[in-house]
């Protein structure tokens, strides 16, 4: 596959005026759900796990080759974590929100099956208590995924997603309470969603 | 097509190289666990600690409706509470004494009951003492724990920021933190003078949350 650079340019900056013909917008919903947050140790091994996260997914993406779309998509996610500490019961720990946008290139493998590849920015918003507390800094986000074509009504497509991510998790209150380096976060999420073309 | 995704997958695998957070090492703490004479078998000493358990957070706290008690109060539950990192410890104030774990008075602290033992904060121009009852097992914390704050010279013009410490001090004595510090920069130090918590107090009350706790509060 070859994306010129310019015409990638030229895209980004012309896509409401000129492409919007072109354009294909997407909506989902899903549930992600990942490894541990972070690890600690006060007497016991604590493992915060992250709960599965509610995510609402908006996306617009447009064709920069005859296969191939590039496209940018938001997600709004919603979760909590568990406190897993041994030797105690499991608890609930903060809840958390995140905000991620994304640029991906997507194209198709086989039949109605489309795979998709891209990298974005991702944020902790601040929350309430604990390592949510003061939000995150802007965290790299490395996505890959796969999108099934379900059903197609008109301009309306029915599909089922997959995606996975990577990232490198801390927070603002976990380096302010001491915590060095990040953590790996691989997170996996399944979700339903609508494509919508122009006939 | 195949190479994109090629390459995407290469530069995944790339950046997924292991990486695990690295918490810190939390030695920054004061002994807070209650030192109980008991004599069965002759004079001895005990030494017990205490947490709320997770299904009695958030803490029920009832507080006197009078001289800003309640407005030092919900600072001091702020203060402690922003201590931990994953909601250990909350509490809330109730308008029904009768069903509150800590009841927190504008009071000069009554005689002290037997078999109860009085932590005590000696500060000008006010004070405050948290009463802990052990039951006779010293195994109990019988509940409520009482708080007392009294302003020992009312018109004095650092009562404001006496009783600010000194409610805080007597939450973090309600929160299990059962001995003074011997550093006069912490807010559990004997003569509390600060109205922050230091490294020592966020440090010992995450231990102290950490740590297998002795004595289970009872109700009446």
């Amino acid at each position: 596959m070859r994306i010129a650079p310019r015409r990638l340019l030229c895209l980004a900056l012309l896509a409401p005026a000129g492409l919007s013909a072109q354009a294909r917008y997407s909506a989902s919903l899903g549930l992600l759900g990942g490894t541990p947050l972070a690890h600690d140790q006060v007497f016991q091994e604590i493992d915060v796990q992250q709960d599965l996260a509610p995510t609402v997914t908006l996306g617009v993406s447009f064709p920069v080759s005859k296969r191939e779309y590039f496209g940018l998509e938001t997600a709004l996610g919603f979760s909590g974590v568990t406190i897993v500490e041994s030797g105690s019961p499991d608890v609930m720990g903060p809840s958390f929100t995140t905000l991620s946008l994304t640029g991906s290139v997507d194209g198709p493998v086989i039949g109605p099956l489309r795979y998709r590849v891209g990298a974005g920015i991702l944020k902790y918003l601040p929350d309430k208590e604990g390592i949510f507390a003061e939000g995150g800094p802007l965290l790299l986000v490395l996505t890959a995924g796969a999108d099934v074509r379900l059903v197609t009504r008109g301009s309306f497509t029915l599909m089922a997603r997959v995606r996975y991510d990577y990232q490198r998790f801390t927070t603002d209150q976990l380096q302010f309470s001491g915590f060095s380096r990040t953590q790996d976060v691989h997170r996996l999420g399944l979700g339903l969603g609508v494509d919508y073309s122009r006939p | 097509m195949n190479r994109t995704l090629f390459a995407g997958l290469a530069g995944l695998a790339i950046l997924a190289a292991c990486s695990d957070i690295v918490s810190p090492v939390r030695n920054q703490r004061y002994d807070w666990r209650l030192i109980v004479a008991y004599d069965s078998a002759g004079p001895r000493l005990d030494t017990l600690s205490f947490h709320w358990p997770r299904n009695d957070i958030p803490v029920k706290m009832w507080v006197e409706d009078a001289s800003d008690l309640k407005a030092r109060a919900r600072e001091g539950i702020a203060l402690w509470k922003d201590a931990f990192l994953y909601g250990e410890w909350d509490a809330k104030l109730v308008d029904d004494s009768t069903s509150a774990d800590v009841i927190v008075r504008l009071l000069q602290p009554p005689p002290l009951r037997a078999g109860a033992i009085r932590l005590a904060a000696n500060v000008q121009p006010c004070f405050g003492a948290t009463d802990v009852d052990t039951g006779s097992t010293r195994n109990e914390i019988r509940l409520p724990i009482r708080s007392y704050v009294f302003p020992s010279l009312p018109n004095d013009p650092g009562l404001e920021d006496c009783m600010r410490h000194v409610t805080s001090h007597e939450i973090g004595h309600t929160m299990g933190l059962f001995q003074h510090s011997t550093d006069s920069l912490d807010l559990m130090y004997g003569v509390p003078a600060v109205d922050f918590l230091s490294g020592r107090d966020v440090g010992t009350a995450e231990n102290a949350y950490h740590y297998k706790p002795d004595m289970v509060p009872v109700r009446p």
